[in-house]
């Protein structure tokens, strides 16, 4: 398929110009796997205090949060839209995108990823497994199926969710700080959400359902049956979102202004 | 066949107006208030494919809006518009490429990567095959002379070095119809040169249709037959450079140093019946101011240097630069 040939190009221009400064593309490695380790040390100071943690004990909170990153890890790795605003539409590198052939999302999706945050799924992979070794879990065939499902669906809906708030940019031009904030909210998703007022589950399922990213398809595979149909509705939601994400997108292109003159 | 076609082509922009001090900002936050600013204002326009065009006005005539039209960037707020057979913002994936654009005061290349990486990518964006891409790309980098830059990163291009790989860049897919805008800021006299001769070039072996925005009238005085001229939004001049000339430009004059004395009325003389005012600028030196489209130079000079030993002669005419100044100043009183 044409997309994915090309997104291999930008893959193989995006490794080269990394590579040409070696230490800065050792030091992203490093404080990736810092900052994901520094969330690992919050969860055991926690269960330093407490052995339970509304009903869950500390493997599956570990568990759950190694599961999360794998969706995270892949998103943060392809959905950079951080400084879209100031990049494409102040300094108007969009005017530049959308004289090429190609849909303008996916370009600056190529433009601006990031694969080194992919090292995430594997220190996801082992912080699950870690998890996992110590609950007396069987794992089936079926169940890595469902894993590698779920990721799919958890990026859809972190990549929708992150498409919507980027095209606020293409609708109005002043500067808007929303992104942050949701960010924050989207963290919320790695632990249980039975920990939470009911008003934020509510939240996080049907407002911005970032338990779909984390919480909901893990609990699946802890073989929590509280959840299933939650679990099993993710790359379903994931669609959807990704859906409005990108129908926000092209009406905002419709109505973009260009860079001043 | 038309390269360009837009009737009644419009584009408006709802500005917001904030109100002054702390107390207006503080009621703008309720209660905004909107302008409504027209920055193209019904134009229409022909273009014909093989033309080079050249599309001027001050800053803020809506030049760049225009040009963000009809290469599908924004989209129109009313009017038709066809270029190359589209609708540019509506069919814009399989309309941008038949286009080439340049915007001279950004880069088309990416930053980071080296010159020749670009071309690759571009290659792959607008799927070009191998055999159609190299033998094309080969001639673009001898004619631009651009072969010692292809392993440099862009960002440590000079501006000649960058605007020659943009210009090979915008061509790498035998567009059909090329937009440049202000190609040639910021370059000196040289590079100038170079990048209009390489300009018409294309524009004669391809017949690609050229449509260009310039500061610089020297660029379109080199390469433009015809002028479209923008005020306020609106096109206040479509035609030749000449008719611009004839109509807005004063009359040339020329300059006569004579070896012997003569008189004033002896000069006057000489161009009886012709619309030809003399001056004497001084002993010895004479101007001679035709009037526009009535007097004819050759003439003029034949009859003088039939009766008057003449030392030196010359031919004064107003540059495209003062012409365009004064229709800016003036307005359009005088068409």
């Amino acid at each position: 398929m044409f997309q994915i040939r090309l997104f291999h190009e930008y893959f193989k221009q995006y490794m080269k110009t990394r590579l040409a400064y070696r230490w800065d593309f050792l030091a992203q490695f490093l404080t990736n796997f810092l900052f994901q380790a520094v969330n690992l040390v919050f969860i055991l100071v926690v269960f330093g205090h407490t052995s339970d943690l509304n009903g869950w004990n500390q493997y599956e909170v570990i568990a759950i949060y190694g599961y999360f990153l794998i969706p995270w890890s892949i998103f943060s790795a392809f959905f950079n839209l951080w400084d879209f605003n100031e990049k494409y539409i102040i300094k108007g590198e969009l005017d530049r995108v959308l004289t090429r052939p190609v849909h303008s999302l996916l370009q600056i999706i190529m433009e601006t990823m990031t694969p080194e945050s992919l090292i995430g799924v594997f220190t996801g992979v082992l912080v699950m497994g870690y998890g996992i070794y110590h609950l007396d879990l069987t794992w089936t065939l079926l169940d890595f199926f469902f894993l590698v499902l779920f990721s799919i669906g958890g990026v859809l809906v972190y990549g929708g969710i992150y498409t919507i708030l980027t095209s606020i940019s293409l609708y109005t031009d002043s500067k808007t700080d929303i992104q942050p904030i949701i960010f924050n909210v989207s963290t919320y998703g790695r632990y249980p959400i039975n920990i939470y007022h009911r008003f934020i589950q509510i939240a996080l399922t049907w407002v911005l359902p970032f338990a779909f990213v984390g919480f909901y398809p893990a609990s699946y595979l802890l073989d929590k049956q509280e959840w299933f149909w939650y679990a099993m509705a993710t790359p379903l939601v994931g669609i959807v979102y990704l859906g409005l994400g990108v129908f926000t997108w092209n009406q905002g292109i419709k109505r973009y202004r260009g860079a001043g003159n | 066949m038309l390269s360009i076609k837009a009737e009644s082509l419009t584009k408006e922009f709802k500005v917001f107006q904030s109100r002054p001090g702390l107390k207006g900002a503080f009621r703008d936050l309720f209660n905004r208030q909107y302008r409504v600013i027209r920055a193209v204002d019904a134009i229409d326009l022909s273009v014909n494919q093989g033309e080079m065009v050249g599309y001027i006005g001050e800053n803020g005539a809506g030049k760049s809006t225009t040009i963000k039209m009809l290469t599908g960037i924004l989209q129109p707020t009313s009017g038709q518009l066809l270029v190359n057979g589209y609708d540019p913002h509506g069919q814009r994936e399989q309309f941008v490429r038949t286009i080439g654009v340049v915007f001279g005061q950004r880069s088309q290349l990416w930053w980071d990567i080296a010159v020749q990486e670009s071309f690759r990518l571009l290659q792959k964006v607008y799927r070009i095959p191998e055999q159609d891409f190299k033998p094309y790309l080969d001639r673009m980098i001898e004619v631009l002379n651009i072969s010692p830059l292809l392993d440099q990163p862009v960002r440590k291009l000079s501006l000649g070095q960058r605007m020659r790989c943009e210009l090979a860049a915008a061509l790498i897919h035998q567009p059909a119809l090329l937009f440049l805008d202000e190609p040639t800021i910021g370059l000196d006299v040289l590079v100038k040169e170079n990048i209009r001769q390489f300009l018409k070039e294309i524009n004669k072996e391809f017949g690609t249709t050229i449509l260009l925005t310039t500061h610089d009238l020297a660029d379109i005085e080199a390469l433009c037959s015809r002028v479209v001229m923008l005020d306020k939004g609106k096109i206040i001049y479509d035609g030749g450079l000449q008719r611009l000339r004839n109509e807005w430009g004063d009359g040339k004059k020329i300059h006569i140093e004579t070896v012997d004395t003569y008189t004033l009325s002896q000069l006057q003389a000489q161009t009886e019946g012709m619309k030809v005012h003399w001056i004497e600028e001084g002993p010895m030196r004479f101007t001679a101011i035709l009037e526009n489209g009535n007097a004819k130079v050759p003439e003029v000079i034949s009859r003088i240097v039939e009766h008057v030993a003449v030392q030196e002669i010359q031919i004064e005419e107003a540059s495209t630069e003062e012409i365009v100044r004064k229709i800016y100043q003036e307005g359009l009183v005088h068409a």
